[in-house]
């Protein structure tokens, strides 16, 4: 683990990889030259056993040369020892870099508020980088060997004949060439395979992920029955691979036997004009059956499983990690230094935000004041833009148009951490991550003490969740029990009473709360001196609250709850609808 | 349990055709194999000996065409046979999953399923061709042993030696192996449900610019699954290496007796070349070491498919609804448990046909519970759930389904595009009947807002909380069921919109027997019943009017008691208690807390 900041996956990352990791690759690079050292010589020492040994009716000599084979093999082996942890020296550190990399771009990006991070595609890409690290530690262990190992072959032959290595070079060679073609017919249907398996994932994920919704509306067979067409298309996908992979078999089949047919047909020729001994055939035999032909096969299918694979999966996580930054608030302003307000006192002036160029604006031209220590209720038909007015107040977005500043400073200016410190919102999906009672509680104030924790909870009304799960070191996550909505949102509230934030924005935070429950914590945090942004859920909300922002395009009004009920016909109507349903 | 070999037999069974064709090509490519050395054999005997060669070469010409044309026909055959294999296998783990429905969906995680189906099976599913073709390797090698005894003892025996201290390797190499595969996955699933939870932590994350923590805290298990992984290097270093010191002892041993019998004149030199030959394909079955991590990889994979396969479903029932049916819902005896905890206790319950039923109560009373029971969306441990007195499990699943719908808090986004979400649960409606029930919950105008309308594929759509619950309840309205429940579905929406789509599904289930749980006081004052459930019993049952009597039923709602009932709150509460009347009700709700400090907290409440 390296570096917890988003990079992209591409061509840089893997030569940065490969410069920080040379010498790893360096030794790969040499140990796998002298493990070949045997497939060099095989056939050489088994020619000379032969012929000045065995043949020649000098055992003595020819046990000498098997001997010098054995030792030689002996070597290979000692060589195998030391290389395999090396490659797992290069392996691991690439996936570590692979897993961060996706980590962290899928966490900033989803932080940024991009919204393509969101479900578990994201999280699919993890496994990804498995599939890599598999791929590429199997084509380590073999293509690397038999690469090696196939060109030694063809020096050792040489070197013992070379009529020999020129004859049966050429059906070799010509194999190869004639399969590149067919690699990229293989690689476009294992495409085709692996896009069928993610559709397949994602539509299992899906329907797994809404099963009570598939059974309370009697989809169970419509939507097996679609699974069960992808699962078929994915098979006839995989039956397409193997197809082509059996027709490159053929192929690679002439390649690596017809040699052995031509030095056996012109083998009598040779014998005659004297340029090949009975050993030297022999040991050529033997490189030939033992060397040549399964590397060249076990090659040829293992860059066409593996290295396409491989090839398919890079792709796809290099695209999951886009290489322009995220449009991030703040980051154009550096050539200013950041500033730190003197105070939290919110202002905005005829503020406007859109979601994307030609968007109808959410927010349009909205005017208000927020003084330090002040309590704000805001309330609002559905997709008025409550939320985002939240997202506005937390530095999280900047206005397209107008001025939101933060103690007079705009808030584009201000110190970043100095506004994570300060303003601390809490949205509707509580988060709570995996980790003890206290990791979750002391979030936003890392150096808070137990005690102020236990305090915080008291006041939020969330102690006796903290005591029922087993204290401040008790787990929650995914090493803790289930906890329910309601129960989330009690420790992100106390998470956010325990920060030292001077500003807190709560955003429907206490939705899934009970209305006793709700105003325990709403009060908490108004008795607490600190400026207070509730986005209601409840009505009842704004009637705690002095002042009430009711938030509708043109028809927003701020005002008491008195005086809203009198000018604004919509919070009249918000409120109506609530009381005559309430007293009917 | 269902075991892993089982599992992947009886997948076998539904590929049989390409499974004999897969062995038979292994077979007789074995064959050919073994059968070559010897005609090559043959044929540098005759070249050697100046003898003519054409036959003995056309012998070995036409082995290795056989070894080709099987070695094609085999990779064909293992393509179809692998992947028939994984095939049934996800096919029957998506049954399975889909049938065990939600409370299946509390062992096994959403993505964890998936990754079960798409993973897990593909590994089960490899261990047939992994076999196959291991199998036939070993069959190879056997042979190439008894090839070098049959060319001389002497070799044969020299060869033999070798091969139990080989077995023994690779026997114990397995046995380490599938532990630490295991530990491995299990750590690398970790930081994928690490990253799934922190994205859904997204919004809090960036407002509290704790991203590089964050990314922290996700990858604290990699070095964990770094030492795993680089402790699966060091046991392929060891296995590898002591093999690969074995395998050329055995060669040399096997060459030196080779070498003495051509100087004795026992074998030819042609046959010494077929002694290497046979050498090295009764050597290849070491090659099957990377077969052993293969089948170690299906064990676990296999492992994991049966645990879903093997959990219970309920089974369907056989039972038609009645034709007279109106939709009375009756709860008799009905418990349930959650672990240790009883979520519901001896509950009877009964909804009369046609009418509007409120389920009210603190959260974790086991409202949520309740809702689930009445489509059968959970099984009680005890008890009888039953509509118009023909019990759920006796129904059968389409009769289920026309009686009971539903329309949820936070309603899956299923069905490709949005008009498919709407006539999820009837797609053959039409789209007039669609647009219909959109417009009755209020979501036809941010529907047209959307890119392509009704057909905006739902990934491309934004939609806040609110406007899924209304696409469900348009979802719910297209279903039209006898009985409907509605699981807290307008809870997102705003007082004012609550209220619209709330008399326009009033007027369109007027017939209908509406069961709808809820927080709002609104909802239950506009039920025609209100069933009143504490700690897993009905407390009361009776109408809004009757219950508000009770200082504690006004309690649950005391903080939503707003100006317009405060009033009669008063009168009960004499004078004085104007001031202050919020404050009343949170010490009635603190004093609730006090018996009853959250002492069920409600998991299933946020399915």
């Amino acid at each position: 683990m390296s570096d917890a900041a988003p990079r992209p996956i591409d061509r840089r990352m893997f030569a940065g990889f490969l410069r920080q990791h040379r010498g790893a690759a360096v030794a790969v690079t040499g140990w796998s030259l002298l493990e070949a050292v045997p497939a060099l010589a095989s056939g050489l020492l088994v020619a000379a056993a032969l012929d000045r040994g065995f043949l020649a009716g000098r055992p003595a000599e020819g046990f000498f040369w098997i001997g010098l084979l054995g030792a030689a093999m002996v070597f290979r082996a000692l060589m195998t020892r030391t290389l395999t942890p090396w490659l797992g020296r290069l392996v691991e550190p690439l996936r570590d870099d692979l897993v961060t990399a996706v980590a962290a771009g899928a966490v900033h990006r989803a932080a940024a508020g991009a919204r393509d991070t969101a479900g578990s595609g994201v999280a699919r890409l993890t496994v990804q980088v498995e599939t890599v690290r598999a791929l590429v530690s199997a084509l380590l262990r073999s293509a690397r060997q038999l690469g090696v190992s196939l060109v030694m072959a063809f020096v050792g032959l040489a070197a013992l004949s070379a009529p020999v290595a020129a004859l049966t070079l050429p059906p070799v060679l010509l194999t190869l060439l004639l399969c590149v073609p067919r690699l990229r017919v293989l690689a476009r249907r294992q495409r085709r395979q692996l896009r069928s398996e993610e559709a397949l994932t994602a539509a299992a994920g899906e329907a797994f992920d809404g099963i009570r919704d598939v059974v309370a509306c009697g989809a169970r067979d419509r939507v097996a029955g679609d699974l069960s067409a992808r699962i078929t298309e994915h098979r006839d996908a995989c039956r397409a691979v193997a197809r082509t992979a059996s027709a490159n078999t053929l192929l690679v089949a002439l390649g690596s036997h017809l040699p052995l047919l031509v030095l056996l047909l012109t083998a009598p020729r040779l014998l005659d004009r004297g340029a090949l001994s009975v050993g030297e055939l022999l040991g050529a035999t033997s490189y030939l059956v033992s060397g040549v032909a399964p590397a060249l096969r076990s090659l040829v299918a293992v860059l066409g499983s593996w290295g396409v694979q491989l090839a398919t999966v890079l792709r796809r996580l290099s695209r999951s990690t886009p290489t322009t930054e995220h449009r991030t608030p703040g980051s154009s302003g550096q050539d200013l230094p950041a500033r730190t307000p003197r105070s939290p006192d919110l202002s905005l002036v005829d503020v406007g935000y859109a979601y994307g160029l030609g968007a109808v604006p959410v927010i349009d031209g909205l005017s208000l004041d927020i003084p330090a220590g002040s309590h704000l209720t805001v309330v609002g038909p559905s997709g008025a833009g409550k939320s985002t007015l939240t997202t506005l107040l937390a530095g999280m977005a900047r206005p397209d148009s107008g001025r939101l500043t933060l103690g007079g400073v705009p808030a584009a200016d201000v110190d970043r951490a100095w506004l994570h410190r300060a303003v601390t919102l809490i949205p509707q999906e509580a988060y709570v991550f995996t980790g003890t009672v206290r990791d979750n509680l002391r979030y936003l104030h890392p150096e808070a003490r137990d005690a102020d924790l236990l305090a915080s909870a008291t006041a939020v009304g969330a102690r006796a969740l903290v005591d029922r799960l087993g204290g401040l070191d008790a787990s929650v996550g995914l090493d803790g029990p289930p906890l329910s909505s309601g129960e989330r949102q009690l420790v992100a509230l106390t998470r956010a009473y325990a920060s030292q934030a001077s500003i807190v924005l709560l955003d429907e935070a206490c939705c899934h709360l009970d209305p006793s429950a709700e105003e325990r914590a709403e009060r908490a945090f108004a008795e607490r001196g600190t400026t207070l942004v509730v986005v209601a859920h409840r009505i009842s909300s704004a009637l705690r609250a002095p002042r009430v922002l009711v938030l509708d395009g043109d028809r927003t009004a701020v005002g008491t709850h008195g005086q809203l009920l009198r000018e604004s016909p919509l919070y009249a109507d918000l409120v109506g609808h609530w009381v005559s349903a309430g007293t009917s | 349990m269902t075991s892993p070999q089982r599992l992947v037999w009886d997948a076998t069974a539904r590929t049989r055709g390409w499974f004999v064709l897969a062995s038979a090509t292994a077979v007789l490519g074995s064959a050919g194999t073994l059968a070559f050395p010897w005609a090559m054999a043959r044929a540098l005997d005759a070249v050697v000996a100046r003898r003519p060669a054409a036959g003995p070469v056309l012998v070995c010409a036409s082995l290795l065409a056989l070894v080709v044309a099987t070695g094609a026909l085999q990779t064909l055959a293992n393509g179809g046979y692998g992947s028939g294999t994984v095939a049934t296998l996800r096919g029957s783990l998506a049954r399975r999953a889909l049938d065990a429905g939600v409370p299946g969906t509390a062992d096994f995680p959403a993505g964890d399923l998936a990754g079960r189906l798409s993973a897990g099976c593909a590994q089960a599913g490899a261990a047939g061709v992994t076999l196959v073709t291991a199998s036939a390797a070993v069959l190879t090698s056997l042979g190439g042993v008894v090839a070098l005894w049959l060319l001389d003892w002497r070799i044969g025996l020299c060869f033999s030696l070798g091969v139990p201290p080989l077995v023994l390797i690779a026997r114990m190499f397995m046995n380490r192996g599938s532990g630490l595969f295991l530990q491995y996955q299990e750590t690398q699933g970790r930081i994928s449900a690490l990253l799934l939870e922190a994205l859904g932590g997204a919004r809090t994350i960036g407002a509290s610019g704790t991203a590089a923590a964050e990314t922290r805290r996700v990858l604290e298990p990699l070095p964990e699954l770094s030492r795993t992984g680089h402790r699966v290097w060091a046991l392929q270093r060891d296995a590898g290496w002591q093999v690969g010191l074995l395998i050329p002892a055995v060669e040399v041993l096997v060459l030196c007796a080779g070498g003495l019998a051509l100087l004795n004149g026992d074998i030819s030199a042609g046959q010494l070349a077929a002694v290497v030959g046979y050498t090295a394909l009764a050597m290849a079955a070491l090659d099957q070491l990377d077969a052993l991590f293969a089948l170690g990889m299906s064990a676990a994979g296999a492992r994991r498919v049966a645990e879903v396969v093997d959990q219970s479903a309920p089974a369907p029932g056989t039972r038609p609804r009645p034709v007279a049916a109106q939709g009375t819902v009756t709860l008799s005896g009905v418990t349930v448990r959650s672990g240790s905890r009883l979520v519901l206790d001896a509950v009877d319950l009964t909804v009369p046909a046609g009418t509007a039923l409120a389920v009210v109560g603190r959260s974790g009373a086991g409202k949520s519970t309740l809702a689930a029971l009445i489509g059968r969306l959970r099984e009680p441990e005890t008890g009888t759930v039953a509509i118009d007195g023909v019990p759920l499990r006796e129904l059968t699943p389409q009769a289920l389904r026309g009686a009971v719908g539903y329309a949820f808090e936070r309603p899956a986004l299923l069905g490709t595009t949005v008009a498919g979400m709407i006539a999820f649960a009837r797609p053959d409606a039409s789209h007039e009947d669609v647009v219909a029930a959109a417009l009755a919950a209020r979501a036809d105008d941010f529907i047209t807002r959307l890119p392509r309308g009704y057909d905006t594929p739902l990934p491309d759509a934004p939609l806040s909380g609110g406007e899924v619950q209304r696409l469900g309840l348009a979802r719910a309205l297209v279903h039209d069921p006898a009985v409907i429940v509605l699981d807290d579905a307008l809870s997102s929406l705003d007082t004012a919109t609550e209220a619209r789509v709330d008399s326009a599904l009033a007027a369109a289930w007027s017939d209908r027997t509406r069961v709808l749980i809820a927080h709002r006081v609104s909802t239950a004052a506009r039920a025609d019943l209100v069933a009143w459930l504490e700690d897993g019993r009905i407390r009361a049952v009776g109408s809004h009017a009757e219950l508000w009597q009770l200082d504690d039923y006004r309690a649950l709602f005391a903080v939503d008691t707003g100006p317009g009932t405060a009033p009669d709150r008063d009168t009960r509460s004499g004078p004085g208690a104007e001031a202050d009347p919020d404050a009343r009700g949170t010490a009635e709700a603190e004093a609730d807390h006090g018996t009853h400090p959250h002492a069920n907290p409600h998991a299933q409440e946020s399915v």
